[in-house]
């Protein structure tokens, strides 16, 4: 019942936020310069092929009717149609979507592998005075663009394969092994960010906790550094990585362009990329609508596991 | 100046590093039309695709343009529309974070929802949106760049104003008739300032990653213009042929990026220590 009463709020604001996702994309349809029926018809358009365009996306009826019919059909799981190839844009993105998950999983392992004890370390040395490698390793990683380091990697790799593939991408059910060997490239590219991401929270949060007064009792009671750390440090910091890392794991579902666009990587970012390049805009608008779903979904499943980690959350606000 | 120079290099080499460096990046972008560096836009200056050399330090591009002024030229594309990005919406998104503060309620609720969704969303995404209704180019470039960092300001300045609002002199104030506008700018912006100019320095970064990716998509600087990002674009074509193009550039961008990042993170640690402990 206190998670419903948890939870209730949340849904809400869910529900609010894409509606108003939704619209905006709704009117940006609407603004393209052009107009829809140039779009889909093209220069050369009769008027006769114009009306039935008109009649068949009812685009005579006043806007907030097309709005609310088409706001319907998208309750009812229909993102529309590509404008090129007339084929169901949530069918392809269906099909692309696990491509991009496996990308994105793949690239948030590297940075909590890489970041969360690259943090603790950086948290120790700082409280001891030093720190200036995290610093350095964090500024850096968080620095350097994707596509910088992506090409760097593609270079290095095609030169020097070293058993990985630079670009080429293998269905995972058709052989695994090669797959995972094609994703390696596009999952560090895409997961240095995020290490020093979650590098920077991490030490910030642990720094955070270190100073708190039952750190000093555990401290006081003569418990090991290691116990303080896992029992006290670490569990405490935990609620604040989660944010950072779930914010980031939602980017890596709708931010992976760049890398899917460098490496080939046939992803969600990549189909909505050479939409836009093919002026196939109810494309572009179907997967912006695709991720900021996925987005609020992410978000609030990340605010049940904040009831689970920290009780506290579930019972303090209604 | 210098003496403040010296001491933070004595305090701090890495960060007296990166402000001089980053200090030679803007001279660059500034006045690097008037420096005897060659010409940006004359074809056939000299091979194609040459590699280093003393005439083209940096190399030539596909069509035997020297590649050094156009390097300086990216920088001065890069940061421009970084900067011009980040002007407004640190003045947008400070003015909004203090104001939802102090006047709190409705506004206060919206502002932080927005804050919310925009800080989460993916730029890039948000981007091909922007770039498929705006079109490509400067306009679409700062568009984006004001959505992506628009809520680093309002989150921080009004987390920061919330706590002020409640201080006895801006009651005070208010005790005293001062409108809602007089305590905003007289009372609270002061104290806000110093959190603001740190989001200053992280959106700069922010801004200039998104230019350049933009750009690299072949949505953001449109020829003859070249920022830092279209150059990577166009010489990625020739990345195994001539990989000093992309390594000049890519360089000089990451370059700058991480000077400001690393500038952001002093500015933090001067601002607000977290010292940490000892575990024993």
């Amino acid at each position: 019942m206190r998670i419903l009463r948890y939870l209730g709020p949340r849904l809400l604001l869910a529900a609010i936020t894409l509606t108003g996702v939704a619209v905006l994309v709704f009117i940006s349809l609407r603004l393209i310069p052009g107009g829809f029926a140039d779009i889909v018809l093209g220069p050369f358009v009769t008027p006769e092929s114009r009306a039935i365009l008109t009649e068949r996306f009812g685009l005579d009826e006043p806007g907030w009717v097309q709005f609310f019919k088409w706001f319907w059909a998208l309750l009812g799981g229909d993102f529309g149609v590509s404008l090129v190839t007339q084929q169901s844009v949530i069918a392809e993105l269906l099909r692309r979507a696990p491509v991009t998950g496996e990308l994105a999983l793949l690239s948030l392992f590297f940075a909590l592998a890489v970041g969360l004890p690259l943090g603790v370390a950086s948290a120790a040395a700082t409280a001891r005075g030093g720190g200036r490698i995290g610093r350095t390793i964090g500024a850096l990683g968080a620095s350097v663009p994707d596509f910088v380091l992506g090409s760097l990697f593609i270079f290095v790799f095609s030169v020097w394969s070293l058993g990985l593939k630079a670009g080429g991408y293998t269905p995972f059910f058709e052989d695994p092994i090669e797959n995972l060997l094609g994703m390696v490239l596009p999952a560090v590219t895409l997961g240095v960010f995020g290490m020093a991401l979650i590098l920077r929270t991490t030490r910030d949060a642990v720094l955070r906790v270190l100073t708190e007064g039952h750190v000093t009792a555990a401290v006081a009671r003569g418990e090991t550094p290691r116990q303080i750390l896992r029992h006290h440090v670490l569990r405490n910091a935990s609620v604040l990585i989660l944010t950072v890392s779930a914010t980031y794991f939602g980017y890596l579902l709708g931010g992976a362009v760049i890398v899917e666009v460098l490496f080939s990587v046939p992803g969600v970012g990549f189909y909505i990329y050479s939409a836009l390049l093919n002026r196939d805009y109810a494309v572009v608008q179907g997967g912006v609508l695709f991720v900021a779903v996925i987005f609020v979904l992410l978000n609030m499943l990340v605010d049940l596991l904040y009831v689970v980690i920290d009780p506290r959350i579930g019972a303090k606000r209604g | 100046m210098v003496a403040a120079l010296t001491s933070l290099w004595r305090r701090d080499r890495l960060s007296a590093l990166a402000f001089a460096i980053l200090a030679l990046l803007v001279f660059l972008g500034v006045f690097g039309p008037w420096l005897p560096l060659g010409d940006a836009t004359q074809v056939a200056a000299g091979p194609r695709l040459s590699p280093p050399t003393w005439a083209f330090p940096m190399g030539t591009d596909e069509l035997g343009r020297s590649f050094l002024p156009r390097v300086v030229e990216g920088i001065r594309y890069t940061f421009l529309l970084a900067t011009v990005a980040v002007i407004i919406t640190a003045i947008l998104g400070t003015l909004l974070g203090m104001l939802a503060a102090t006047v709190g309620g409705f506004l206060d609720m919206v502002v932080a929802r927005v804050a919310d969704v925009l800080f989460a969303f993916p730029a890039l995404l948000a981007g091909l949106l922007v770039a498929a209704v705006v079109g490509p180019g400067a306009a679409s470039v700062i568009t984006v760049i004001c959505i992506a960092t628009l809520p680093l300001f309002m989150r921080v300045v009004r987390s920061a104003s919330l706590s002020l609002a409640e201080r006895g002199f801006v009651i005070a104030a208010q005790v005293a008739g001062a409108t809602t506008w007089r305590v905003i700018l007289r009372h609270i912006l002061p104290n806000v300032m110093s959190v603001a100019i740190i989001q200053i320095t992280y959106a700069l970064s922010i801004a200039m990653i998104i230019e350049s990716a933009l750009s690299f998509l072949g949505l953001g600087a449109q020829p003859p213009r070249a920022s830092l990002g279209s150059l990577l674009q166009v010489s990625s074509v020739y990345l195994t042929i001539a990989p000093w193009l992309v390594g000049f550039a890519g360089l000089t961008l990451s370059l700058a990026i991480v000077c400001v990042n690393l500038l952001g993170d002093s500015l933090r640690d001067a601002v607000e220590p977290l010292p940490g402990r000892t575990l024993t």
